[in-house]
């Protein structure tokens, strides 16, 4: 981490670069205003209007409500804000595909006003934690922070592309701090809240439910604990649910569910650098077997994918192995799960990410340096269809900069030969893809060669951080046994 | 190895990225002059007149604009053509912004090169002032969001500024800004500063005004009309220097301009408006027919209601007094600390009292100030109201929603890291007292969060559209009493320094 690690001059280095960092996406030139803005407007405006038990039928053709709750809650709150401020904004069926600057500015305000209300105060307590557990110095934690929050991936999807997962991922951060100052059942409320933001979180909950239940058995078995955190999450998951379900009806619980987990979608849509995209290209398994085999079969995959970290997590329940056991488990569901979509490797990315708050070792840091640059190439065909060529090209590079992509490689030469070879195929990818163009032939050359670079490096990424997380367990382990 | 960090390279380099994500507004301008330039004969660069914005600058950045365009043709051909108004393709819109940052370079180099110039005791604050220049919110706005190339003619200016401080290169130095002046005539407002030098420090002995080195005086004298003939020859052999100048210089246009600079006629202004109201208890004579012009705030002439008229030649003579006290210490004691600081008080006058002065010649102000704020403790007490009044005044020019959390956000931080910084970094006067101007300034800077939480937010929802005036007015009589105070302060520190 080249550029951040020097001293600072002044007091004015890493003010510069940390939160305000977080801001850019205000400058971005604007984003096409449909896709995912469109549907986080919609379900203001369907929020702000309908009543409750309207909002997961509403005309689910256009963009229907099929996030959580509190995504719903969410969205009233800023609908009904957004309404008293100009009701043209969220006017119902009338405001569809509205693209008025002073709209855009509001929802772009909004969605930092929600980051700097979960993700950064979160990603702030974290490295103090966790930083102070690893012993780093006050300036190094301001450089990991820094690194956190400036991630590219996160910062062009939700302020470019435009979602609100940094409130999931925010609240997922906040469990993680609660159980790093071992209030676990507060660590499994806020867990609870970001599944019922977005059930995306579900990619963690392994990890969690093996840590929590680790917690139990060992180093003795503690019945009352296990009965208590059950009583949190039921609870919990009540109090997620209880508006809709009071104000809207029971029926609500049943079709809220189905909408978040539509399974009647297929293995993927867009093509995503996973096992079963990437494999695609070898054996056709859409049209070879049927959507419920691949199903269990995907399932089967994940299952296998996500034990190892489980496993480990469960045996050696110790709060320092949570990142990495977080992105271990999140890289298995990325790899083998069932529709899964680009913007999911912002999952295992965001812990992995945290991470630096444990070493900024040269290593390390150019590992996750490396994942956090891949998968921005992976989001590539996205972005690029969102028209944030610009943004993309300047993130990407500004950030591999500023972490010293280009003077800091790992050590040891099988590492070396992935960061380059896979630098290179990403550069070569671009470079052909700007020189030669569409082919004819393969439409989808250039989409597909980019998932399979991707995949390649996702599945070393996942080893990568699988073997820090066993290394790490064996530490804990050992310094536990002194003990 | 640079010695302090973030080193200026690596700012420059954040900086360039953010820069690139950034949105800017008025390109037709200069789209219009590369039009001109690149497809029209230069006898006729200052006749032409299909668009409104015609070419009002001096023939060097004429030929500037010309160099670019050679460029831009292979960007996109067709933002050339004079008659094709309002053009902007995608790629004359990233040519055009590339070019702002990629000749904002001279910028760069010249602060570094007044770090690498600095004394090694003041290499620290040569190096944060630097910063504060390159990462400045007004260079920001203007150029980056408002679109202008005043970073490239900063650059320039800066460069011989810093050229100035050592004898050897101080015909460079002079060269330079005669350049300079041949690119953007708003640097005459700074001329009477470098001629007092040069004649001074160049052209006489040190010891004896009656010593006249005439080798030098022939080789800047050769120099400076060189340049000026290379510049201006041409238009003169073609018998259309009137048409040039009236371009350069167009009097007829009002005293203040629309937005109101924070000047001295800003507060005149403000204050015939309130004897409108005062006047008839008074037993004051209103004139009726200009109650209303000011209220428009157009372009044009601002008529005043109660208080006399003022005549361009009023605030040129204004102007020269106040520019001619600052030269006479100078004169008599020509080193290069007090040539900046005459800089500075020549750039203070002239905004203060200069006629249609536009609220971004602040920067004539705030920039030479830059290199002096961290002197000691006093200069930056003095600093400080300039720095937050400046850019305040700049708000207006960004008028948009998208573009106001951009703006306030980023000055806001620029203001909390550099002034903090500057904080640590001045030094303790070495004259004790305390400056009479610590507490009011406080309280100067403290009171402009309601003023712009008021002009951005609370306006627009309190009036709509109605009384746009308003907020002008308040932004610019505030910003007025900030920069004059800093003005008064800054003079005393001259003068007793």
């Amino acid at each position: 981490m080249a550029r951040l690690a020097r001293p600072a001059d002044g007091g004015a280095a890493v003010p510069l670069g940390s939160w305000p960092g977080s801001l850019f996406g205000l400058g971005m030139a604007a984003p096409p205003m449909h896709g995912d803005f469109e549907a986080q407007r919609h379900w203001m405006e369907i929020t702000a209007h309908l009543p409750v038990k309207d909002w997961y039928w509403h005309d689910l053709e256009w963009w229907g409500l099929d996030y959580p709750p509190l995504t719903a809650y969410h969205s009233w709150v800023l609908g009904i804000i957004g309404d008293s401020i100009n009701p043209a904004w969220f006017a119902l069926h009338d405001s569809r595909g509205s693209d008025d600057p002073a709209l855009k500015t509001f929802m772009r305000a909004s969605a930092i006003a929600s980051e700097l209300v979960t993700y950064i105060p979160a990603a702030v307590i974290f490295v103090r934690l966790y930083g102070r557990e690893s012993a780093m110095s006050k300036y190094d934690k301001a450089v990991a922070l820094a690194a956190i929050l400036l991630q590219p991936a996160l910062m062009l999807i939700d302020h470019g592309h435009f979602q609100y997962n940094a409130v999931m991922l925010g609240l997922t951060v906040l469990a993680l701090d609660c159980f790093l100052t071992d209030h676990i059942y507060w660590g499994s409320f806020f867990f609870v809240l970001s599944l019922g933001f977005k059930q995306m979180a579900l990619y963690y909950a392994p990890a969690v439910f093996a840590y929590l239940l680790g917690l139990c058995v060992f180093p003795h078995i503690n019945v009352l604990r296990l009965i208590m955190l059950g009583i949190t999450v039921v609870a919990s998951f009540a109090l997620v649910f209880a508006p809709l379900i009071v104000l809207g009806g029971r029926e609500q619980l049943g079709q809220s569910l189905f909408r978040m987990f539509p399974f009647a979608r297929g293995l993927w849509e867009d093509k995503v650098a996973n096992f079963w995209c990437a494999a695609n290209v070898a054996v056709k398994f859409r049209e070879r077997f049927d959507s419920g085999l691949l199903q269990k079969a995907s399932l089967v995959a994940t299952l296998l994918a996500i034990l190892p970290p489980c496993v480990i997590l469960f045996l050696t329940p110790s709060k320092r192995l949570l990142p990495l056991a977080l992105s271990a488990t999140a890289w298995g569901f990325f790899l083998f799960s069932f529709q899964v979509h680009e913007k999911s490797v912002l999952l295992p990315l965001m812990p992995i990410t945290l991470y630096l708050a444990a070493s900024l070792d040269r290593d390390v840091v150019a590992w996750i340096s490396w994942m956090n640059n891949l998968a921005m190439f992976s989001m590539w065909p996205l972005l690029q269809r969102d028209g944030l060529v610009l943004q993309y090209g300047v993130m990407s590079l500004l950030y591999a900069w500023l972490m010293g992509t280009f003077e800091n490689l790992p050590r040891g030469w099988v590492g070396r030969l992935i960061h380059v070879g896979s630098y290179m195929a990403v550069l070569g990818l671009h470079v052909g893809e700007y020189m030669v163009g569409r082919v004819e032939r393969w439409p989808d050359l250039w989409v597909v060669a980019g998932v399979e670079v991707c995949f390649g490096g996702f599945v070393v990424a996942w080893l990568w951080v699988l073997g820090a997380l066993w290394r790490e367990s064996r530490r804990e382990g050992e310094k536990w046994k002194r003990e | 190895m640079d010695k302090f960090h973030p080193s200026l390279r690596e700012c420059a380099i954040a900086a360039t990225a953010f820069k690139l994500l950034l949105k800017s507004t008025d390109f037709e301008v200069h789209r219009n002059w590369l039009a001109i330039t690149h497809s029209l004969p230069a006898k006729q660069w200052y006749f032409e007149k299909t668009s409104e914005w015609t070419l009002d600058y001096p023939p060097f950045f004429a030929a500037f604009e010309w160099c670019l365009s050679q460029i831009a043709k292979f960007f996109d051909p067709r933002m050339l053509e004079v008659d094709n108004l309002g053009y902007e393709s995608v790629q004359t819109v990233y040519f055009q912004r590339l070019s702002v940052i990629v000749t904002e370079l001279t910028l760069v180099y010249a602060l570094q090169r007044y770090i690498n110039t600095a004394p090694e005791t003041s290499k620290r604050s040569a190096h944060a002032a630097a910063l504060s220049i390159l990462l400045s919110p007004a260079l920001l706005i203007i150029d980056h969001i408002h679109f202008q190339y005043n970073g490239f003619m900063y650059g320039i200016l800066l460069l011989s500024l810093v050229l100035a401080r050592s004898p050897s290169t101080r015909l460079v130095s002079g060269l330079l800004f005669a350049v300079l002046l041949c690119t953007k005539h708003i640097y005459l407002y700074l001329a009477p500063a470098y001629f007092v030098f040069l004649l001074r420090a160049y052209c006489l002995g040190p010891d004896s005004v009656l010593n006249v080195r005439f080798g030098n005086v022939v080789k800047l004298g050769t120099g400076v009309l060189g340049i000026f003939a290379a510049a201006f020859a041409p238009f003169v052999y073609w018998g259309q220097m009137s048409q040039v100048l009236s371009r350069l210089f167009p009097f007829s246009r009002g005293l203040c301009h629309a937005y109101w600079a924070p000047n001295v006629w800003a507060m005149y202004s403000f204050t015939d408006r309130v004897l409108i109201h005062v006047a008839p208890r008074l037993g004051l004579a209103v004139d009726q027919s200009a109650v209303n012009s000011v209220t428009r705030g157009l372009v044009g002439d601002t008529a005043f209601a109660v208080l006399p008229d003022i005549s361009p030649r009023t605030t040129f003579l204004l102007t020269l007094f106040f520019q001619a006290l600052c030269l006479a210490k100078l004169f008599v004691q020509p080193t290069p600390d007090t040539f900046l600081g005459a800089v500075t008080l020549c750039g203070f006058a002239s905004f203060l009292f200069g006629w249609h002065v536009h609220e971004k010649a602040i920067l004539l102000v705030i920039i030479p100030f830059s290199l002096l704020a961290l002197k000691d403790r006093r200069y930056l007490g003095a600093f400080r109201p300039l720095a937050v009044a400046g850019h305040v005044s700049l708000f207006p020019l960004l008028f948009t929603a998208p573009e106001f959390p951009l703006k306030t956000l980023y000055t806001v931080a620029w203001l909390l890291v550099f002034l903090s910084a500057f904080d640590k970094l001045a030094p303790v006067a070495l004259d004790r007292r305390r400056f009479l101007l610590d507490r009011p300034e406080t309280l100067f800077i403290v009171v402009s969060i309601p003023l712009v939480v008021y002009t951005e937010v609370v306006h627009g929802l309190v009036f709509g559209e109605r009384y746009q005036f308003l907020p002008l007015m308040f932004t610019s009589s505030y910003s007025a009493f900030g920069v004059v105070g800093s003005w008064i302060g800054f003079s005393w520190l001259y003068f007793t320094g």
